[in-house]
């Protein structure tokens, strides 16, 4: 049996881990190492280098070197003009088209990029395995983890992603609801649990009722571009001198008025950015090495009251000023979480702590200040939700029903109405898979098509909320205005992904729905990029053809059973099918059934044809009917 | 939209079978049952049709019925099943959503007993009768302040008297939660004892109004805190 994992594809790093004997385990290299740096690189001649190495080209070949890929999944050109001056990167694309980063003389989508990453983790964990001597260490499924409050575009974009690695992905998760899932395993917690989730870029806080191993999400907020890159930020444009921070002020003071600061400018090497960097242009090299820099005086006031930044002293105090609107602006989103679920923070009784950036001490504060208690941290913040992902994967391959995850929709879904105003069919923190459905008509008369613009956010104004897609129902059959009666159903799946179905409700015909994804890849990019990223082209073609073949099955089965379930069937059995004709169609049908989720092409193409050969007789019957009665006029029944 | 004559049978797409309407699984193969002719919200999580749900229990069922078929424990199924689990769950949710509600549940029960608001804008055209002279005292006292407001006066004061206009809507909006309450028990007592359908009928119509003139109040409020804050 191939392998299934649970990934965090993180803004920094990201981890693989998967489910050993019922318990969790992150997957580390030899070295003992499990992070992943989320980096990738594209080398002279083009080879592609992922984490370590990648982040060593940072300070030798920056502008071929592609870090925080998270902040740009499923974003437009327009969404991240003002950041992409903070990159090395080339970063392009098309108005109102998907993001492209440029490396070298290549352009890459976010999700090829962030491909790159998943695919390295696939390889790390099945070196792992082989290592272990497990038989089949193929690892061909995943479930990934994004932030709660990731929209459609960046969930679908993350899907994209692990498709182009040539991962399945089993599902999409939540980090905080993934994190809880983790903590919840050794302990049988009753209760309500905050999850505080501060990364590299994103920020989330969910609020979860845990009971008889059930983990429902009651609500969840965030900032989807709040994060340790942002504390990074500051410290880079205080060090460069691009914003007046308090220790620059400090800085600039005491080198004019006093001489004797040239004597702490003498420091240790490891963290000594030169002086002469904090005038004129910097290469991108030079940017990178003060980034690395002002990383590391945040790591060590951690654990210390002070460090050493920029040639001088960096206390733990002025850190802290410096961030405190960054944490500040945290506390918002948990506090309209915890109104959205109705409790007052008191009501809370154990609050986790999730990513790296709630290892400062500040952040670790102001949040037990605000609930009143002392969060939880026995588990490393950086490795819990990988966990939380591998248990997932556990429950969805196993079938194992001891723990239930209920996750919510972090925003609310709606469409364009009349005069720019957004109607909302499914509300922000309902409980998924969820579903909605509107009623659209006809304007004019014999009108066949109607546009149709769906938004994700709270805000009222089509301008104020994200553009998710644009449809265009076609073939609503010709009559007057306003008498057709469109039912668009909106579908949002258990990844928390939306799709759409449409109808029109007067002749019942299922109406074709032309997907245009405002900020994502078409089905067929996916694929392209699909066959371009192949690197061991036999064993994804494999996995390929495997796929289309179930599709096949799919299609043969759905025909019979829409066939079997025709009124008129029993009618039909009686007077043109053979004796026993209808008890093989079922048999070899059960058959296809059986062997369909197996990784058995030739088994399933096999009984595919066994079904195609037992059903072409009654297929014939049944289209000769269709004919006879369409040509003497009469309604043929559900063709 | 399940109306008071909803049928009390499903068939089983997979088998053919009948199956009760609170049913989820098809007693004769054991499948879960597609989605199509499910009981209403009520029927659906197994609960009579009255407004005072046990929160507890509302719970229990949702969970119990969340652990038989969401979609995790479908992912080896075979399409129809898998499908039949993501729309049983949805429903499952929107059910949990609404009846959790109070006023939701209310609105919900209209809609079942073919008392439905058609629109969410329908609250907010007329003026109900029961409301005429507050609004009437509140629309010109809102007119008086904006006069205030353009002429250039400071906050301090107009926005005294904003709050004042305020309360007797307040006042009024706390009579109607006790008025709901009161329908809401007459109207579990109704269906425990098998009550007549004219008297059913009288306290659904007294909930539909009290419910428009609700909504009708929500939004006046909404409408004053927004100029509030403007």
């Amino acid at each position: 049996m191939s392998k299934v994992v649970g990934i965090d594809l993180g803004t920094t790093n990201s981890l693989v881990a998967y489910v050993k004997d019922g318990v969790p385990v992150v997957i580390r290299d030899a070295g003992g190492d499990a992070l992943v740096p989320s980096v990738v690189s594209v080398g002279d001649e083009g080879a592609i280098l992922v984490g370590r190495e990648a982040q060593r080209r940072l300070l030798t070949d920056a502008q071929r070197t592609a870090y925080s890929i998270k902040r740009f999944m499923g974003k437009g050109r327009e969404d991240v003009r003002h950041e992409a001056e903070h990159f090395p990167f080339r970063v392009s694309g098309e108005a109102g088209g998907v993001v492209r980063i440029g490396l070298g003389d290549k352009e890459y989508t976010p999700p090829e990029i962030s491909a790159f990453v998943l695919r390295d983790l696939k390889h790390r964990a099945e070196a792992f395995f082989a290592e272990h001597g497990e038989v089949d260490n193929d690892v061909d499924r995943a479930v990934i983890t994004v932030p709660a409050y990731f929209n459609d575009a960046q969930r679908t974009a993350t899907r994209d992603a692990g498709r182009i690695a040539g991962l399945e992905v089993l599902r999409i998760i939540n980090e905080p609801t993934a994190a809880s899932l983790a903590y919840g395993l050794d302990k049988r917690h009753t209760g309500l649990i905050a999850v505080y989730d501060l990364g590299g870029g994103t920020f989330d806080i969910s609020i979860l009722r845990v009971e008889d191993g059930v983990f429902q999400v009651l609500s969840t907020n965030g900032d989807t571009h709040l994060g340790g890159d942002d504390i990074d930020v500051l410290l880079m444009d205080m060090v460069m001198g691009g914003r007046e921070g308090p220790t620059r002020n400090d800085a600039r003071s005491r080198t004019a008025h006093d001489p004797s600061t040239a004597a702490v400018r003498v420091d240790p090497p490891e963290t000594v950015v030169g002086a002469d960097l904090q005038v004129g242009p910097q290469s991108p090299e030079d940017i990178q090495a003060i980034r690395q820099a002002v990383i590391q005086a945040k790591w060590d006031l951690s654990d210390r009251d002070e460090t050493t930044l920029n040639g001088r002293r960096f206390t733990r105090a002025e850190f802290e000023t410096l961030i405190a609107p960054i944490v500040e602006r945290t506390l918002g989103p948990v506090r309209q979480a915890l109104a959205d679920a109705g409790l007052e923070p008191s009501q809370i009784d154990e609050v986790v702590l999730v990513g790296g950036s709630t290892r400062i001490p500040l952040v670790r504060r102001k949040v037990a200040e605000l609930f009143g208690k002392t969060p939880h941290s026995e588990l490393n913040p950086d490795e819990v939700v990988a966990l939380g992902a591998a248990v997932q994967a556990d429950i969805l391959i196993t079938g194992n029903r001891e723990m239930l995850l209920l996750d919510v929709t972090p925003l609310s879904l709606g469409i364009e109405t009349m005069g720019g105003v957004v109607s909302k069919i499914i509300m922000r923190n309902s409980t998924i898979p969820a579903s909605g459905s509107e009623m659209f008509t006809t304007a004019v008369d014999n009108q066949t098509a109607v546009d149709i613009h769906v938004l994700q956010g709270e805000r009222e104004l089509v301008a104020d909320n994200r553009s998710l897609a644009r449809f265009k129902l076609r073939g609503i059959p010709t009559m007057p205005a306003g008498l057709a009666r469109v039912q668009v159903q909106f579908q949002i799946d258990a990844n928390g992904i939306l799709s759409v179905t449409a109808r029109e409700l007067r002749t019942d015909v299922e109406q074709t729905i032309e997907v245009k994804p405002s900020y994502g890849l078409t089905d067929d990019e996916v694929e392209r990029m699909l066959l371009d990223s192949f690197e061991h082209a036999e064993a994804d073609f494999v996995a390929r053809m495997l796929i289309e073949a179930r599709n096949d099955a799919d299609s043969v089965i759905q025909a019979t059973e829409k066939s079997l379930r025709n009124p008129d069937f029993a009618e039909i059995e009686k007077e043109e099918l053979a004796a026993g004709e209808r008890q093989k169609i079922e048999s070899v049908m059960a058959g296809l059934r059986m062997v369909l989720n197996s990784r058995d092409r030739e088994t399933i193409q096999k009984w595919t044809h066994a079904l195609n050969d037992a059903t072409q007789h009654l297929a014939e019957v049944m289209m000769n009917r269709s004919i006879k009665a369409a040509l003497s006029g009469k309604n043929v029944n559900s063709i | 939209m399940a109306s008071s004559t909803s049928p009390t049978l499903q068939v089983c797409r997979d088998c053919g079978g009948g199956a009760p309407i609170d049913a989820h699984f098809c007693p004769q193969c054991t499948k879960i049952l597609a989605l199509g002719r499910q009981g209403d919200y009520f029927a659906f999580l197994g609960l009579p049709r009255k407004l005072n749900i046990d929160p507890a229990t509302l719970e229990r069922r949702f969970r119990d019925l969340s652990r038989q078929f969401h979609p995790d424990y479908f992912y080896n199924a075979p399409p129809a099943e898998r499908r039949a689990s993501l729309e049983r769950s949805s429903y499952l949710n929107d059910a949990y959503r609404t009846l959790k509600n109070p006023v939701a549940r209310i609105e919900y029960l209209l809609d079942a007993e073919g008392l439905g608001l058609r629109s969410p804008q329908e609250a907010s055209k007329a003026v109900p009768p029961a409301l005429l002279e507050e609004v009437f005292a509140l629309n010109e006292e809102l007119d008086e302040i904006r006069e205030q407001r353009a002429a250039g006066a400071a906050a301090v004061a107009w926005q005294p008297r904003l709050e004042r206009a305020r309360a007797p809507i307040e006042a009024k909006r706390a009579t109607h939660e006790a008025q709901l309450r009161d329908l809401a028990a007459r109207w579990d007592s109704l269906v425990e004892a098998g009550g007549a359908a004219s008297e059913r009928r009288a306290v659904l119509d007294a909930l539909r109004e009290r419910i428009l003139e609700r909504n009708y109040i929500n939004n006046l409020l909404a409408g004053i805190e927004r100029e509030l804050n403007a």
